[in-house]
């Protein structure tokens, strides 16, 4: 066999085509706007869109197994509600605790998300449907009819302020999206847990006949899917130091559109963690930049449609024409 | 043929239980309590049709008065908010519910589901069919309450707004919480005196479509205009961030990457001045904030010095709000007052307990609460806790 | 699992499925007798003029599940129905106030709400590749910003003649006009789904597009004709949705979409494809709108109403599935 060259890797692979409409997208801006690519800027875009790059990380995961759960920014919700109350009646005061609790939270969610799925064979948007519904509204109850603000919040709001992860320079926020990203890429490419779950999304039948525990990877993903959500509960109420029972609702689907137009593929089995980043560094520079460019404030929403209708459109042509060339090549 | 006995039986059980309910309905007190009660309501509802009808009847100012001061006790008094989870809307429906309470009415608080006219509407239609006396409503939409609360108003059902009115065809009257141009002219101040008489500002408003946000910028606007003491300040843009913490980030981000001459930031919403507070207050910047807001969310970023982004805000009292929209329901009920500009009610309990009902200048009539309430660094203290 | 082994499967699949789907839909009738009953005791007002005044809101969203059941039985999914309905909304209100004839208006709005269907259907048909989840995402938020762009900076319309859309609204006795053509076009899409060649290719290519397509079945045609239809009926929930408000808003058939979803899910009808019958759909939507509407009337608060539903829908699923294994297991016993 062949060594692949670089250039051919680097045609064929996904991500290509993403990181052109990518590099496309932000010198459009630039040349609109130049203080867009100043480093201020840049980690504005990063903090403001960190909850929706973590998760796209566990909805990468559901995807490639393919299912779905649209139920993760209520779980988000419940999880961020259930501590900004507690911070605000004076229960916890230990910010590390209030991190464990929504990531207890969360996880508690995800796993209840996944049995559900894998033990009674629910169609998964069905049951993360439901668990939508039945998670935001414990957000609400949670709530009772009171919001966590900058105040009730003490010292938990300075976590997305402070940089002492990032020994000084780069702000916490941004660390723990790092570190997301590469236990992810670590786990999905080196790992047998990782092979697993792309087992189970290529073809759920051999990957159980071949000795996967379907069942339990399927309930191991939903779960991992709930821990991020539980996780980027307690980052959104300490990044905007409010706590809200609708906070981030519908941003479920932003986290899909970043993975499909990452490359990710909702039949299962297909897409990496580089497209998943990519995908919601899209969807983030095109919220970022449509007030910066001077669009009209009605006609925002109009383009940022129109934008990822050609964005995930332009992917499918290139990627035809890379099909198309990697087949010539290969008759050649 | 099993479709066919399917399409039998769902045919007969939809008949069936539309039988089952028409049954009930006509056949009278056969099972105890709920029928009674079901009476009493129609009962109730019927005398309060005769009511309206004579208050009708002499509508010019007399009519009311042999009415005054009549008993509310049992009746039903019903306040559909804005949405659910908000805690302005839950301290409107704590005044309200008090001053009910107080009265001997029954309360019934309906927080919809979404801060939307179509969850308003499936809630209005549920009052009339649990027969109330009166509804007050903080409406979503101007217009599209309209087709429900004509419905309600035939029925017989007093309909007021509170803190946001719907057209002047679908209320009796409003419950304002300050006047539109008081607002304005407070906001505007705040800016001129922030700004120091000149320069560049922004406004950051909830949704393009918010009712009471668009008449206090366009009362800004406006004001603006008309008096040359603020030719010097140039209102730059009006973003949008839709009363969502991301969205409003984004967008006073972009508003002081646009714009770095920009001096005040005005959002008259209770999200986006939390938003834009912690962004300028996060980045130090030199960009000052004023608006509406809520104290308990504020508190952390209203200060005179250089580390607080909000120098002051200003805002009213939303139990007040919710007490004076509970007496005016109680004054229509009554037959205190019909709507009409020009007639008085009191409201016992309140600070300026004799209010007057004037022309809204859309047609309508209104009721003003009084003059906006300014929070500073001196006050905030004690109203955090409060709301 | 263990239960997959060949021969099981081959003996028993007709009985089995077949019970499973007559008690489903035989189950759906008992709930939707149950429902009212209990609402009934629930709330002294729930009466038949009371809930029949309150229905029309909630019929219009029936509307959107007719054709919605056709998409999921495709195995796709349209979530863009509640923006069309909004773009449809505000037309229908702005076409209204510039003084067309109210025939004009109907026929106008059903146009809209079909040409964003066909949108929808066109690009789906040119890029198949394309899931129709993210094609309709992207719709939702354009159809949605074009309201927002007609609305202008007020967000709100409202009708100032509101003769033609009262008339609409009109009632026979106590039954409300829309109830009757809900009836009629329910009716007629269990018919189309049972009895023609065309609902056969629907669970055909819901259940293996592929195999449908090499077998003839013209599988590009049906998807963007049954998107198109969606469409063409998010312009009839429209008009009968701007009936009951007189006004359209930015904020106008906002979560439909999920609704409709959940009705027709309800009602047995997959997401997967290829499964469930329309009947089943249009029972569910009929228990749910009357269990929202009892509950309403007792002032439940709307969230606890939320997470009923949400556990709702989870057990339609979990319940059949639970028992389905119970039986396979109690047949293995044996």
């Amino acid at each position: 066999m062949e060594k692949k060259s670089v250039w051919k890797k680097l045609t064929s692979s996904r991500e290509t085509s993403l990181v052109i409409v990518l590099l496309v997208l932000v010198a459009l801006i630039s040349v609109k706007n130049p203080s867009f690519l100043g480093m201020q800027n840049i980690l504005e875009i990063l903090k403001n869109n960190s909850v929706i790059m973590i998760m796209a990380l566990g909805m990468l995961c559901v995807l490639l197994i393919g299912g779905i759960d649209i139920s993760i920014t209520s779980s988000l919700a419940f999880a961020g509600m259930t501590v900004g109350m507690l911070f605000k009646n004076g229960v916890i005061h230990s910010m590390l605790l209030g991190f464990l609790i929504a990531m207890a939270i969360g996880t508690v969610c995800g796993l209840v998300t996944g049995l559900i799925i894998a033990k009674g064979n629910v169609t998964p948007i069905i049951a993360t449907m439901g668990f939508m519904y039945i998670y935001r509204g414990f957000a609400y109850l949670v709530a009772n009819s009171q919001w966590a603000g900058a105040d009730a919040l003490g010292d938990f709001k300075n976590f997305a302020l402070e940089s002492y992860l990032g020994f000084g320079l780069v702000n916490n926020v941004l660390i723990i999206v790092l570190i997301c990203y590469i236990v992810f890429f670590i786990l999905l490419k080196w790992t047998k847990f990782g092979r697993n779950i792309y087992a189970v999304g290529s073809n759920a039948e051999a990957a159980e006949i071949s000795g996967i525990n379907v069942a339990r990877v399927k309930i191991s993903v939903y779960t991992i899917m709930g821990f991020l959500a539980g996780l980027c509960g307690a980052l959104a109420v300490t990044i905007y130091a409010s706590a809200q029972p609708n906070m981030q609702q519908g941003k479920e689907m932003d986290v899909i559109a970043a993975c499909v137009i990452g490359g990710v593929s909702m039949n299962g089995g297909r897409g990496s963690v580089g497209g998943a980043l990519l995908g919601a560094l899209i969807l983030s520079v095109i919220a970022k930049a449509l007030p910066l460019v001077g669009i009209d404030a009605l006609a925002q929403n109009t383009v940022k449609g129109f934008i990822i209708i050609v964005v995930i459109v332009l992917n499918v042509v290139t990627q035809r024409m890379m099909d198309k060339s990697n087949l010539e090549r290969r008759e050649m | 043929m099993r479709k066919k006995v399917l399409s039998v039986l769902l045919c007969a059980a939809m008949a069936t239980g539309m039988m089952a309910g028409c049954g009930d309905s006509s056949e009278p007190a056969s099972n105890g309590g709920t029928t009674d009660d079901a009476n009493a309501n129609n009962d109730a509802s019927g005398g309060s049709d005769d009511a309206d009808d004579a208050s009708g009847g002499s509508d010019d100012a007399s009519g009311g008065s042999d009415a005054s001061g009549g008993d509310v006790s049992g009746k039903k008094f019903a306040l559909v908010t804005k949405s659910a989870g908000n805690p302005y809307n839950e301290k409107e429906a704590e005044g309200f519910e008090d001053v009910i309470k107080s009265l001997g009415g029954e309360c019934i608080i309906k927080h919809p589901v979404a801060a939307t006219a179509d969850a308003q509407v499936s809630e209005i239609q549920s009052l009339i069919s649990q027969g109330v006396d009166s509804i007050c409503v903080a409406a979503n939409d101007e217009n599209a309450l309209q087709a429900a609360l004509e419905d309600a108003m035939a029925a017989g059902i007093k309909v007021s707004c509170l803190d946001s009115k719907t057209n002047a065809a679908s209320r009796m009257t409003f419950a304002n919480q300050a006047g539109t141009t008081e607002i304005g002219q407070a906001l505007m101040d705040a800016v001129y005196d922030i700004a120091g008489g000149e320069g560049e500002w922004a406004i950051l408003s909830a949704t393009s479509q918010a009712t009471n946000q668009n008449a206090w910028i366009e009362a800004m606007k406006s004001i603006m205009e008309s008096d040359s003491k603020y030719a010097n300040l140039n209102l730059v843009e009006v973003a949008y961030g839709d009363d969502e913490p991301q969205k409003s980030t984004d967008q006073t981000q972009a508003l002081l990457s646009k714009y770095p001459d920009l001096k005040v930031i005005c959002a008259p919403t209770t999200v986006g001045i939390a938003a834009a507070a912690k962004v300028l207050q996060d980045q130090s910047s030199s960009v000052k904030l004023t608006g509406l807001g809520l104290p308990s969310e504020m508190a952390a970023y209203i200060g005179d010095d250089d580390a607080h982004s909000c120098p002051y805000m200003f805002l009213w009292n939303p139990i007040d709000v919710g007490r004076l929209g509970a007496y005016i329901s109680a004054a229509l009920v009554d037959g205190t007052i019909t709507g009409a500009a020009g007639e008085t009610f009191t409201a016992a309990g309140m600070d300026n307990s004799e209010y007057t009902i004037v022309d809204a200048g859309d047609g309508g009539t209104e009721v003003i609460l009084g003059a906006p309430f300014k929070f500073d660094p001196s006050n905030i203290g004690d109203w955090k806790d409060v709301y | 699992m263990a239960g997959k082994s060949g021969r099981t499967i081959e003996a028993t699949p007709q009985d089995v499925w077949k019970k499973r789907i007559f008690s489903w839909e035989g189950m759906l009738v008992v709930l939707f007798l149950f429902i009212n009953i209990f609402c009934r005791c629930l709330s002294p007002n729930y009466t038949v003029t009371n809930v029949l005044r309150e229905m029309p809101k909630y019929l219009s969203e029936i509307f959107l599940l007719l054709p919605m059941a056709y998409i999921l039985m495709l195995g796709e999914i349209d979530i863009s129905v509640g923006s069309t309905v909004c773009l449809a909304a505000t037309v229908a209100c702005m076409a209204t106030n510039a003084g067309v004839p109210f025939v004009g208006v109907i026929f106008i709005t059903i146009l809209t709400g079909t040409v964003c269907g066909m949108v929808n259907g066109f690009i789906l048909l040119k890029f198949p590749e394309l899931p129709s989840m993210i094609v309709t995402l992207g719709t939702q938020i354009v159809f949605r910003g074009i309201a927002e762009i007609m609305l202008g900076s007020g967000g709100s319309v409202s009708v100032t003649n509101t003769a033609g859309f009262r008339a609409l609204s009109g009632e026979i006795g106590p039954f409300p006009y829309v109830f009757f053509l809900v009836l009629i076009c329910g009716a007629v899409f269990v018919v189309l789904s049972i009895k023609t060649t065309f609902g056969r290719s629907l669970y055909a290519i819901g259940s293996n597009s592929r195999t449908s397509f090499y077998s003839g079945i013209k599988v590009g045609k049906i998807r963007f004709l049954v998107f198109t239809l969606m469409g063409t009926f998010a312009g009839l929930a429209a008009l009968f949705l701007t009936s009951e408000l007189y006004g359209a808003n930015t904020t106008t058939g906002n979560g439909f979409e999920m609704d409709a979803i959940a009705m027709a899910v309800f009602g047995g009808i997959s997401t997967a494809g290829g499964k469930g019958k329309m009947v089943g759909g249009l029972i569910s939507a009929f228990i749910i709108v009357c269990l929202r509407i009892g509950l309403g009337q007792i002032n439940m608060n709307p969230q606890v109403v939320l997470i009923i539903l949400g556990a709702l829908l989870i057990c339609a699923v979990l319940i059949p599935n639970i028992s389905a294994s119970l039986g396979l297991k109690k047949k293995k016993v044996k």
